[in-house]
């Protein structure tokens, strides 16, 4: 299978969808996004000082020039300064992208892999004890709200009113040489992870248990089961395999949210430097620089993970693959 | 089951080894040699460029990690100042235009690759001279402007031509390696409290040049700590080894035993600061997240106490007492903030300010006073402050020397039979009244304000469907919204710059209406008139009865409904030396701070 054809064809196609998506962004941010240059000010303003900081901040530059002018920061990943703090776009991003990832990677692959150990326990199980017991604890888990969940897991497990087990805030993974440490990292991750997954459980498993149900009641099923193959081998050969499209399509889709938004509430309880805050920040202040590389990034993100699982959906279903060709 | 019981003994297993591995590099933290003091403050700061420097935040930072030639005494309160990098307080000429200013010698920045083989070099007198150049660079986006301009002879025109660095300015000039002098166009007396100010904190040239706007994110000064990382979260700085060495004068600094021995602050006395080997700032929004890490007791040593956690804390309001499960284990002390908060009209609104029709001036007049009757300053202190903050008629709030003990509190009672009777006296009934609309920078606290208003104007009889709630996605729009005057009633706080009451009474200075200063945009000739008078004479008698006639004005037109300033609670580990305070001082204290070793 010779993907090349397919991968070119698929970015030429992005491009449409790159350009529509980053001029509806900063037609919206340019229009309607809040404007800078009055938090900037200084105390006693002159019209001249008005006019210096819109000059500063490019505001008096046309529509299309500034646009133009984003493409080519785009391309170029030079996304100039933080209109707010002083500081390379691109540098506030690689130093909170990583931080982020490895915030949300833990809760977000054990999340996702609970989530369809117990969607398949569910399903063998449909309308019995372990499946109303599983979909009970995921609706709690959706009901409760996400702030009401960080806070009390960091009452019960970081602070001296409960077990005291893990760090408020100090994010650091580093020992004392100056080196990774995983422990360090266990130590920050597991509150943040366990509050995630807390959330994140209840919304996956659900989705997960809707979709192999349905791949359950199919006809081959019945086939299969009429064929003497065990529950086992119909359940995770079959069943799983023929539900990996949508589940794919569901994991995939999260991958540039993680990488890109982070967690602001997780972030922010646990005095975690990722990109949820930095991103918040500027969507509050107005600050386009980093809002031009953040839906940029986002976007150009989406177009790869849309590549990658339609490369992925042909592992799992080939006849995508003959259905192009034809 | 067997297999299920091994996992979960696992996993209690791996926790229970993050938790012993993590108390073990804790207590090696504790036995090592460093003293790290962790602080916390409330938001964050944009830039560390010091023309940046315009709020609490960035300047508590700036102030320790460059260099200003004043600063203020630790412990003395009023406020006093002192020579930091200047050698002595400044040599004023007689005519009060002339001052002149020598600095001490063999003070050097710290390192960067910007300097010759990357050693910092010594600070000289055309490094103050190029700094306070910088916030008048259109290039630069500094906030720092308005504290010099049209004072220092030829600094605007400086500007205008082009600010070119090479150039001289009359009024600016470094005489000598050491000596600066600074001409004014009319006497400032408030000159040398703006050179305690960050604003105007000393940078290196070579490195500004070197770093370009980036500047603001990895500074490089000359003050008692060096910044080493600067996040979203928190701001990491190490003690600058080679800050000039000047042992503690306690006497000198305004210790009073009575009030500061309790600190333990005695046991530093004639050491050089600072005390610490590293300083970590955080940026704490979410309160409860501040308050689990301060009692946590490894983390955080030192918070204001937040709102939601002030019933939990406080025993008793008058005399504030608090909990002795909190007293047991942390320091505390409590001041009223340099600063108020209070409610403003527009004046040149048609509908609540001055137009041209006398009659209508004097409709709007009893209306802006009904509204100031019908507020209830009492109440609002108990329902947001806990009753801590100070309640004070007028515009010059108690934490500055001219405040005014014995003026009369009418303007801040409320009595709501004769703002009714103000009404209908001027002839306003529920049909003429006009839209009142409230401007705010929304948030839960300004909606819960909003709220309480209303409720204050329907006790007046303001017909409910006449009050309407504008708030704004942030204090960048709301500035907006009132320096283009589309706010007929906003509310707002200031944060005082320096110990003077010009200071506020400048904000009803006509002259400096929207864009500038005097959100009011009130213009009262006879006001104005004062205020010239007054700006330029030194503190005084004399000066301190105009201020005082000037705040009768204001109060007397009905201009704001003021003030209330609101009471901090500071907390710190016991194990920690300190007498915090971020009101004007703004962070000088943190270079006096030290731990004792357990």
């Amino acid at each position: 299978m010779n993907i090349w054809p397919f991968v070119i064809k698929k970015l030429i196609g992005a491009i449409p969808l790159l350009l529509g998506v980053t001029l509806l962004a900063f037609l919206l941010m340019v229009y309607f996004g809040p404007d800078l240059t009055y938090e900037l000010l200084g105390k006693n303003p002159s019209q001249q000082d008005i006019d210096n900081i819109r000059t500063i901040l490019g505001y008096d530059q046309p529509f299309i020039w500034r646009y133009l002018n984003y493409l080519r920061e785009l391309l170029t990943f030079d996304f100039g300064m933080s209109m707010m703090k002083d500081q390379p776009v691109i540098d506030m991003l690689t130093q909170a992208i990583p931080v982020s990832l490895l915030l949300m990677l833990p809760g977000f692959i054990l999340g996702n892999v609970l989530a369809i150990i117990l969607a398949l326990k569910a399903t063998q199980y449909r309308g019995l004890w372990p499946d109303k017991t599983i979909m009970t604890f995921a609706v709690i888990g959706m009901s409760v709200s996400f702030l009401v969940v960080i806070i009390a897991f960091q009452i019960i497990f970081s602070s001296s009113y409960g077990l005291d087990w893990f760090p408020v805030r100090g994010w650091n993974l580093t020992s004392q040489e100056g080196h990774f440490s995983l422990w360090q990292y266990l130590y920050h991750v597991s509150v943040p992870t366990l509050a995630t997954l807390f959330v994140s459980l209840g919304y996956n498993t659900r989705f997960y248990r809707a979709v192999l149900v349905e791949e359950m009641n199919k006809d081959y099923i019945t086939t299969a089961r009429a064929s003497g193959h065990s529950t086992t081998r119909i359940t995770y050969q079959f069943m799983l395999k023929n539900a990996m499209i949508p589940i794919i399509t569901r994991v995939m889709f999260s991958i540039p949210l993680i990488i890109i938004s982070g967690s602001l509430l997780i972030e922010s309880y646990f005095g975690i430097p990722g990109v949820g805050q930095i991103t918040y920040d500027a969507i509050i202040a107005g600050d386009q620089a980093v809002l031009k590389a953040v839906i940029g990034l986002t976007s150009v993100l989406f177009v790869l993970v849309l590549l990658i699982a339609e490369i992925i959906y042909r592992v799992f279903d080939p006849r995508i693959d003959s259905r192009q060709a034809a | 089951m067997r297999t299920k019981l091994t996992l979960t003994l696992l996993l209690v297993l791996l926790l229970s080894a993050c938790q012993q591995e993590s108390t073990e590099s804790t207590q090696t933290l504790r036995h090592s040699e460093k003293k790290v003091y962790r602080h916390s403050e409330d938001d964050r700061p944009n830039s560390l460029d010091p023309i940046k420097a315009s709020t609490v935040y960035s300047n508590l930072l700036v102030v320790n990690i460059f260099d200003t030639l004043y600063a203020y005494k630790y412990l003395e309160r009023p406020y006093a100042l002192k020579p930091n990098l200047a050698v002595d307080m400044p040599s004023i000429s007689e005519n009060g235009l002339v001052y002149t200013i020598k600095i001490k010698p063999e003070v050097r920045f710290t390192d960067h690759l910007a300097f010759t083989n990357g050693q910092g070099r010594e600070v000289k007198a055309q490094d103050f001279v190029y700094s306070i150049m910088r916030s008048f660079d259109p290039n630069n986006g500094g906030t720092g402007a308005w504290l010099w301009q049209g004072k220092i002879v030829g600094i605007d025109d400086w500007r205008e031509a082009g600010a070119d660095y090479d150039a001289l300015i009359p009024g600016l000039l470094a005489l000598d390696d050491y000596t600066i002098q600074i001409k004014l166009t009319e006497p400032y007396p408030q000159l040398t409290y703006t050179l305690a100010m960050g604003f105007s904190a000393i940078t290196p040239r070579e490195v500004v040049e070197h770093l370009g706007q980036e500047f603001g994110s990895k500074p490089v000064g000359s003050g008692p700590f060096k910044l080493t990382s600067f996040n979203s979260d928190t701001a990491y700085l190490a003690k600058n080894p080679n800050f000039r060495a000047e042992p503690l004068d306690l006497a000198y600094e305004g210790y009073d035993p009575e009030l500061h021995s309790k600190y333990g602050i005695q046991k530093l006395s004639g050491k050089a600061p600072p005390f610490i080997d590293e300083l970590e700032v955080h940026f704490i929004k979410e309160t409860s997240s501040r308050w689990h890490s301060f009692t946590k007791g490894n983390e955080i040593h030192y918070t204001t106490v937040p709102k939601d956690k002030q019933s939990a804390v406080i025993l008793q309001q008058e005399p504030l007492q608090l909990h002795p499960q909190i007293t047991d284990q942390y320091h505390y002390t409590y001041g009223l903030e340099a600063g108020f908060v209070y409610h403003g009209f527009n004046m040149q609104d048609p509908d609540f300010g001055i137009s041209g029709d006398e009659v209508q001036n004097q409709k709007n007049h009893a209306l802006r006073c009904a509204i100031r009757k019908a507020h209830n300053w009492s109440q609002k202190n108990r329902a947001f402050y806990f009753g801590l903050g100070q309640v004070f008629p007028g515009i010059i709030p108690p934490s500055v020397p001219e405040f005014d003990p014995a003026m009369s509190i009418d303007s801040v009672e409320v009595d709501i039979e004769a703002a009714r009777t103000l009404l209908s006296d001027y002839g306003w009934t529920a049909d003429n009244l006009p839209l009142f609309e409230y401007h705010v920078s929304g948030s839960v606290l300004q909606k819960q304000f909003f709220e309480q208003m209303r409720g204050f104007m329907h006790a007046i009889g303001y017909p409910a469907n006449k009050i309407k709630y504008q708030p704004y996605p942030n204090f960048g729009q709301f500035n907006k919204a009132v320096k283009n005057r589309q706010a007929p009633f906003f509310f707002m706080g200031w944060t005082l710059d320096y110990p003077d009451a010009e200071n506020t009474l400048q904000l009803f200075y006509g002259p400096n209406e929207t864009p500038g200063q005097n959100n009011f945009n009130y213009h009262n000739p006879k006001f104005d008139a004062l205020f010239e008078q007054s700006r330029i004479l030194q503190p005084s008698t004399e000066r301190t009865a105009l201020y005082r006639e000037m705040n009768q004005m204001v109060v007397d037109d009905c201009v704001v409904i003021s003030g209330l300033s609101r009471n901090k609670i500071h907390l710190w580990h016991k194990n920690v030396i300190t007498f915090p305070d971020r009101e004007i001082v703004g962070g000088f204290h943190l270079r006096y701070v030290d731990i004792i070793p357990e």
